[in-house]
């Protein structure tokens, strides 16, 4: 169970994120690199009286030799320490001053790595021995030709900056690696603050503080993934070896990221395409026993040269994912057509140049998924007899029959970066996706029995300008401006949703500025956005064609104040809002997964959020505590609420209508870690939601059940196993009984306790190759379980004892 | 200096895919679909006049409710009817007879019946190629004692997953019609 990610140390800011921006004022012209950056020894510093319990602080100078050899300060660099715990890649980020000087208050007590970047230089990454005391050290950087290498094209520009006040919690490559699972969402789910709602192993929705599908936003590459979200069973398109990072921020964050970023953002972002060196890459095996599940993940990065008409280099990255597992199986039996299956593509192409860098990113992410059998019922009292027959054991098969889904995303991305004067950089990302979604019903006439029930066709054009403007008074920030443009096709037999036509325009600002100890960030967005829908008249269904507009505003105010190193607290204020989604305002026909009518409301309005949150965080030597709460209320929250049941011939459905009523969501979320000798650590991570309607005086349906996850575990490092890790460690869910009344959903669900085992090395030399590998053991003991948020609960178990073993063969 | 990067090309990849958005959204039914939209229950004695009654649902499986039923069933004591039943789609044209449908895939279905009134019952009188209860062809007796209400209960069960089993009397797979009719017995 491994997590990390960090917030800067606040107050002391650690001004950017990985994607530095620094240009040398003087050094316009490109001068051709020098020798090797001559690094300064560093010296301990005398009489530092601040360097008690094991908190070291590290002085810097960044400086160059100009022309003639007399060394300069180089301004605005980034200066970045990091340091591995466990498999958590912590860091702390800073930017020098005028005068090249900067300063890293509440590092560890160990060796860090450092890594400075400045526009215009070549990176320098050194380690310094933190151990004894503070130190004082000079970085000396080399100007370079080609000098954006180490400005990684990793997602957009602007996620470290709202991390400085919004609580963020980040994967790093390392830690994906050791905690994959079956699907993306799957790898997030012990983060703070973070559930699941799953349909079945495929398909892993994110639920950040008590929201999920169109309230959660997930931003893939830079770019909001537009997947048909709102669907709780659709889940992200992305295939999760292609992650290099993945960042989640809980609480509303539509200033940067746009409206429906209500309950938080998931981010991922991918590696970056190399700007030199030779080809590497890695072969990634994952097994799962449960699902007797394979999946092969091949990745390889390069620089070449040798392109025609180029007379410089390009970077090119690939990857290739493929995936097979079978019907998953509970303590009991086989959960009956769970099997699924993804092949996955992804190609990066990259330039870097005098100019800048652009990059173009080509993927395609397919899977066919089956559908548990029992969870299809044709009318209300077929469901009642699925819920009450004791499920039957399918026997193990890779075969995917009725009722499935196949769904395929295709997307191309091209994003530049120009860097300006004065660390300023301007960078434009267009974006194209083209989702493709069919879902087979159980049965129908043979004639007809490949035509798939719904067929949706989702096409999105997005373009992004930003702009991250020179400092300023003391204030940075970016401004931008945000296009999209969607069309979706409705080509199955049955009704969904109807086509639709999409426009959104969007302008903002976020803007930051430290005073001492104090850092405040604030943001302001308008966005316009306007929803055709297309007029649907076929066997009596009849949905008419509407334009409906809306405009709102979305703002935040954070500070964070540093009380003392290693100790800082928050406090976040922010208005979200977004407008329904189709399916909230047309949405007409039966869900067979609950034999819910389902009945859109295409005068409902926005949803307007007014969120408080607020932090205290403390980064030890030995102890890490992360501790947020918050108050989130929702205007207008939409919501399914019971009405007449319809009758068709088919029989009698319960039905529901989308309604909107004010809604309070409350919850807080604790990371807790303790590193005692010997490698010994100790880890908890809590989470507590509470979501309630306020006028109809009951709990909101969907929200997670309260729990909390515990883990120790000793790491060490040294011989053969490179740095190893072996854990054990425990799920405990509460029962959940905040529900609602009058829907499939009232029924509580019973609490429940998995255990799980871990072990694993990063570097290990096995057989004279070098390799990561990984064993975990989730539900070890088998226990027999149902979670309220799986929409599998009313008919079956969870699955039980699940074996994954994880390879990987860099080379 | 600025050799490489194709910006023309790009251009016009972002010219092509941004036609691909905007120019293309449609709400194009299928045309496939499976909709029973009319329930006729056909009634034959032995000697006299047939009885026939039927029921609509005017949008198929939108959420306004059938229409009342058109024709009465009164049954007479002590007679035996041959009963068919027909399943429709009649919001296509021409009208598409499901029943066809239902037969070509008999072991697949299975149409079951039933009263709330003891006095009246039903048997299947057609099987499926494995020689399991079909259904689309029965005959329904009000016993010389029943008297009163007589609402006779058709359910078309889908077997997909489940098993259809001979011995059924109620539906295990997943419905595809469930509706009552009303019926009385003669005085």
């Amino acid at each position: 169970m491994a997590q990390g990610g960090e917030r800067g140390g606040l107050g002391w800011p650690r001004w950017l994120g990985r994607v530095a921006r620094a240009a040398w004022p003087v050094a316009g012209a490109r001068v051709a690199a020098l020798a090797l950056a001559a690094l300064a020894v560093g010296r301990p510093v005398a009489g530092q009286a601040q360097a008690g319990a094991g908190v070291r602080q590290l002085h810097g100078i960044v400086q160059t030799a100009a022309h003639t050899g007399v060394m300069m300060a180089v301004s605005d660099a980034e200066v970045i320490a990091d340091w591995r715990n466990n498999d958590a890649l912590i860091t702390r980020n800073v930017r020098t001053d005028a005068k090249g000087r900067f300063t890293l208050r509440d590092l560890p007590a160990r060796t860090v790595r450092l890594t400075v970047r400045a526009l215009g230089y070549a990176p320098v990454t050194r380690t310094v021995e933190l151990g004894e005391a503070d130190r004082l050290v000079t970085i000396t950087l080399t100007q370079a030709a080609t000098t954006l290498a180490a400005v990684a094209v990793r997602g957009d520009t602007v996620a470290e900056r709202l991390a400085r006040v919004a609580a963020t919690s980040t994967l790093d490559a390392e830690a994906l690696a050791a905690v994959r699972g079956q699907t993306l969402g799957e790898s997030i789910k012990h983060l703070p603050g973070v559930a699941l709602i799953q349909f079945g192993p495929a398909v892993a929705k994110p639920v950040i503080r008590g929201l999920n599908s169109q309230r959660v936003l997930v931003m893939n590459g830079g770019i909001r993934q537009e997947d048909q979200q709102w669907g709780t069973e659709h889940a992200p398109n992305i295939d999760s070896f292609d992650a290099d990072a993945v960042t989640v921020v809980r609480g509303a964050a539509t200033v940067l990221y746009g409206p429906d970023a209500l309950g938080g953002v998931m981010r991922v972002d991918h590696a970056p395409v190399p700007t030199g060196g030779p080809v590497h890459g890695e072969v990634a095996a994952n097994l799962f026993s449960n699902s007797r599940q394979g999946a092969l993940s091949v990745g390889a990065a390069g620089f070449t040269t040798r392109v025609p008409g180029a007379r410089e280099g390009v970077g090119v990255r690939l990857r290739l994912t493929g995936r097979v597992a079978g019907t998953a199986t509970t303590p009991d039996y086989a959960l009956a057509n769970t099997g699924f299956r993804e092949l996955n593509g992804a190609l990066a192409v990259g330039v870097t140049r005098g100019w800048g860098q652009s990059e173009l990113l080509l993927s395609r992410f397919g899977t066919a998924l089956g559908v548990l059998s029992q969870a299809h019922a044709g009318n209300a009292a077929d469901l009642e007899r699925a819920m009450t027959t004791p499920p039957r054991d399918s026997g193990f098969t890779y075969a995917i029959g009725r009722p499935d889904q196949a769904v395929s995303h295709t997307s191309a991305r091209w994003r530049t970066l120009l860097p300006l004067a004065r660390a300023g950089e301007l960078e434009v990302v267009y974006g194209f996706q083209y989702n493709h979604r069919r879902e087979y019903d159980a049965h129908g006439p043979l004639r007809t029995r490949n035509v798939p029930a719904f067929h949706l066709k989702l096409f999105t054009n997005q373009l992004d300008v930003r702009l991250a403007h020179p400092r300023w008074r003391g204030w940075r920030g970016t401004v931008g401006t945000s296009a999209m443009v969607q069309g979706n096709q409705t080509l199955g037999k049955g009704f969904l949703i109807p086509g639709y036509d999409q426009w959104q325009g969007a302008v903002y600002a976020q803007e930051e500025l430290a005073v001492g100890r104090l850092s405040v960030t604030t943001g302001l967005r308008g966005d316009v956005i306007t929803q055709t829908t297309l007029p649907y008249a076929d066997l009596g269904i009849r949905s008419p064609a509407e334009t409906r507009r809306w405009r709102d505003l979305s703002g935040s105010v954070g500070a964070a104040y540093l009380l003392a190193d290693g100790l800082d607290v928050s406090l976040r204020v922010a208005r979200a809002w977004r407008p329904p989604t189709v399916n909230e305002r047309a949405a007409q026909g039966v869900h067979h997964g609950t034999a819910q009518y389902e009945l859109g409301d295409l005068s409902l309005g926005a949803e307007r959020s007014t969120g408080v949150e607020g932090s205290v965080r403390y980064h030890g030597a030995r102890v890490e505590l992360d501790l947020a709460a918050y108050r989130n209320r929702i205007d207008g929250f939409i919501y399914l609420q019971p009405t007449a049941p319809v009758v068709t011939l088919r029989g009698t459905f319960p039905a529901f209508r989308y309604a909107a009523a004010p809604a309070v969501l409350r919850g807080v979320e604790l990371l807790a870690v303790w590193r005692g000798p010997a490698g010994w650590v100790a880890q908890a991570t809590g989470t507590v939601v509470r979501g309630r309607n306020v006028v109809r005086a009951e709990p909101l349906f969907d929200m997670p059940a309260d729990r909390l996850a515990v883990q120790l575990r000793r790491e060490g490092e040294g011989g053969a196993w490179g740095r190893w890790r072996l854990g054990a460690g425990a799920q405990l869910v509460r029962r959940q009984d905040g529900v609602p009344s009058g829907t499939v959903y009232t029924l509580p669900t019973a609490g429940y306790a998995l255990a799980q085992l871990e072990g694993g090395a990063t570097g290990a030399t096995v057989l004279g190759r070098r390799m990561d590998l990984s064993v975990s053991v989730a539900n070890a003991l088998g226990v027999r379980y149902r979670d309220y948020l799986s929409r599998y609960r009313l008919f079956v178990n969870d699955p039980g004892r699940d074996v994954v073993v994880r390879l990987s063969f860099p080379f | 200096m600025r050799t490489l990067f194709p910006f023309r090309r790009a251009a016009a990849l972002v010219a092509a895919a941004a036609l691909a958005a905007c120019g293309d959204s449609s709400t194009a039914p299928g045309g496939e679909s499976e909709v029973i939209s009319r329930v006729t229950l056909t009634l034959t004695p032995a000697s006299g006049a047939a009885l026939t009654a039927f029921i609509d649902d005017s949008d198929g499986n939108g959420p306004t409710a059938p229409s009342a039923q058109q024709g009465t069933l009164t049954l007479a004591k002590g007679v035996t009817y041959t009963g068919t039943v027909k399943f429709e789609n009649r919001l296509v044209t021409p009208a598409e007879d499901i029943t066809e449908e239902v037969k070509e895939e008999a072991n697949e279905h299975r149409v079951f019946y039933a009263s709330t009134n003891t006095g009246v019952t039903f048997t299947t009188t057609d099987t499926d190629p494995q020689g399991r209860p079909l259904g689309v062809r029965f005959t329904v007796t009000a016993a010389a004692s029943a008297a009163g209400s007589a609402p006779i209960r058709v359910v078309l069960c889908h077997y997909d997953s489940a098993p259809k089993v001979a011995s059924a009397t109620s539906c295990a797979g997943e419905t595809d019609i469930d509706l009552t009719f009303a019926a009385t017995i003669a005085p």
